[in-house]
């Protein structure tokens, strides 16, 4: 009981809340997200234990769950409305896995900050960090769901592409898109809690919207209108991206990503990520006050 | 020093329980406290240096966002915008002007929804100031804190990483402390296990033992607490006046009457965002009490013309 006090608790001038520029207030964002890298490396650790923790198979599920999602869609697509491209389960699996990802980013990510209510009013500390861990962990999930791709490749060893090695490059876009996507969301559900309730249907919808289950090469080639709409998504080239290094073309030969589109797709992320630690730095003061 | 014995005994009262058995128990020993206070009581606050200065310090609650707005509400907020503009807001303190110094130990009392937990989470820097300032030279730590952001699936040991984390404690600084940290929760082999399968009161020793384990230079109190079992009570008691001890200056929001007239300095008595009285501890207790009883007699009076009114 003879510790000198914390200097990282020493805190300066407490100002009201004065409008802080636009920059200011998106460096702040940025600056603590650097700032508290080990906070968010528990959080996301804690996040992983937790996850099937409660289940009988346990971690056996990170690999399960995306194969029988494939099984799902495989006999609604091949069977029920026997649509399937050749080697349907590979297709569909590589828009299953980051689409996983994805949902689990937002999903996670939306209800980080009204999630931690009571730790808001006894701690304080950069709520930021909240959003951007469920983004992490999500992130992480999905590496180590990539195992359960290694097991397909059993079956369709003659798909296996060096473009494979491209993941990381696109999934760093997707990163990028999910994190300010969450930021953004997380900021909104808290005062307003809808979000959390549409979140998950409107993620069904944009997932059918995407080109996951299809592809542009298929289909919507007499509708010019509707291709350029749906392209504007920038998880469209992301989902293309990835089926193009994990499946290839139909005909069996590989495929390089959308190198085009992902550039814009990164582009308009970035746009979008600064925008939205903006909104979320404008916003944060009142967090304590409403949850 | 145990009670009756106090000479200020006018300020005695009697509605609050008193749990100065187990204060003395775990003080018994302790005159090092004893002539803290002694001088604290004494000098009042000879040491002149601002701790914590504040200055026209106005809170506001935004009625129409605060508590689970749902987007209907809001949208029939727009629309009946003009109407009501004066009951969307609300401010839980206002106007407050005064200084804590060095030396003192200052007690916030008033009736419910007073302003005074909002007082105190603003100079814990969790809710910003909608109106003027609020200086704090030095560090400062609520022992609300305790087992905020616990997670159930990690261990005891990571759990203190976890919330040292949250409350921005360099790591070095953690790992130092944690040794002691883990003596002090006394939970033995469990630190190793998951934090699920603590008791209640396991949870609780671990808790306070991490929102003590950092000594501050500002100590905000919200109530005087006491956690776990008999033993434990009095080891956290004399853990917490060790701090009070330590700290430079240290502000109580409590009901508990007797405390502020035998552990504080100073007092301060704030009623509906205000403060409306300020001064000894001695004085500003028995102008609350004094407060309290009229308002009581003026709630019975109007009980009884109410049921008058109502049989004749």
């Amino acid at each position: 009981m003879t510790n000198p006090p914390s200097d990282a608790l020493r805190s300066t001038v407490r100002a009201p809340v004065q409008r802080r520029s636009f920059f200011g207030l998106v460096l702040d964002g940025f600056f603590e997200l650097l700032n508290r890298r080990r906070l968010i490396r528990y959080m996301v650790v804690a996040n992983l234990k937790r996850t099937h923790a409660d289940t009988v198979l346990g971690q056996v599920w990170w690999v399960l769950d995306p194969l029988m999602q494939m099984g799902i869609y495989v006999v609604l697509v091949e069977i029920i409305f026997n649509r399937g491209t050749p080697d349907y389960p590979l297709f569909v699996f590589a828009a299953i896995l980051p689409w996983k990802w994805f949902t689990i980013a937002l999903g996670g990510g939306t209800g980080s900050v009204t999630g931690r209510e009571g730790l808001i009013r006894q701690v304080q500390f950069p709520k930021i960090v909240l959003p951007a861990a469920a983004v992490v962990a999500g992130t992480v999930n999905f590496f180590i769901s990539l195992i359960a791709l290694a097991l397909m490749y059993v079956l369709f060893l003659d798909r296996l592409s060096p473009w494979l090695l491209l993941i990381p490059v696109i999934a760093v876009v997707q990163f990028v898109f999910s994190l300010a996507l969450a930021i953004a969301l997380s900021a909104v559900n808290t005062f307003y809690r809808d979000v959390q309730n549409l979140l998950g249907h409107v993620l069904r919808l944009w997932f059918y919207a995407s080109p996951g289950l299809w592809s542009f090469q298929d289909h919507l080639q007499d509708s010019p209108f509707l291709r350029t709409v749906l392209g504007l998504n920038p998880m469209a080239p992301i989902l293309e991206s990835y089926r193009n290094v994990i499946y290839g073309n139909q005909d069996g030969t590989h495929a390089a990503p959308e190198f085009f589109g992902l550039g814009i797709a990164l582009a308009f992320s970035l746009v979008l990520l600064v925008v939205a630690v903006a909104l979320f730095k404008r916003m944060e003061p009142a967090f304590a006050k409403v949850v | 020093m145990t009670s009756e014995q106090r000479p200020s005994d006018e300020t005695r009262i009697e509605e609050p329980p008193l749990s100065d058995a187990e204060l003395e128990a775990a003080d018994r020993d302790d005159s090092a406290w004893e002539q803290e206070m002694e001088r604290r009581h004494k000098g009042g606050s000879a040491d002149r240096r601002s701790a914590v200065s504040i200055r026209d310090l106005g809170i506001r609650y935004n009625l129409r966002l605060t508590r689970r707005t749902t987007l209907k509400q809001s949208l029939a907020g727009l629309v009946r915008r003009s109407e009501d503009v004066k009951q969307t807001h609300f401010w839980a303190i206002r106007n407050l002007d005064f200084d804590i110094h060095h030396g003192d130990n200052l007690a916030v009392v008033g009736p419910n929804g007073a302003g005074k937990t909002t007082l105190l989470l603003a100079l814990a820097g969790i809710l910003a100031p909608s109106e003027g300032e609020v200086e704090m030279f030095g560090g400062t730590s609520t022992l609300l804190t305790i087992g905020a952001g616990f997670d159930g699936e990690l261990t005891g040991r990571d759990n203190i990483d976890l919330a040292g984390a949250f409350l921005g404690i360099p790591h070095q600084e953690m790992a130092r402390v944690t040794p002691e940290i883990v003596d002090f929760a006394d939970i033995g082999p469990f630190i190793d296990a998951p934090l699920r399968t603590y008791s209640t009161g396991m949870k609780a020793r671990l808790g306070f033992s991490i929102a003590t384990s950092i000594v501050p230079d500002i100590l905000l109190l919200d109530e005087v607490l006491g956690t776990g079992d008999q033993t434990f009570r009095a080891k956290s008691q004399a853990r917490i006046r060790e701090l009070i001890k330590t700290a430079k200056a240290v502000v109580v929001v409590t009901h508990d009457l007797g405390y502020v007239t035998e552990f504080c300095n100073r007092a301060i008595l704030m009623e509906r965002g205000s403060i409306v009285a300020e001064g000894s501890p001695a004085e500003i207790v028995s102008n609350y009490r004094e407060r309290v009883r009229e308002r009581k007699l003026i709630a019975e009076s109007e009980a009884k013309r109410f049921a008058s009114g109502t049989s004749g």
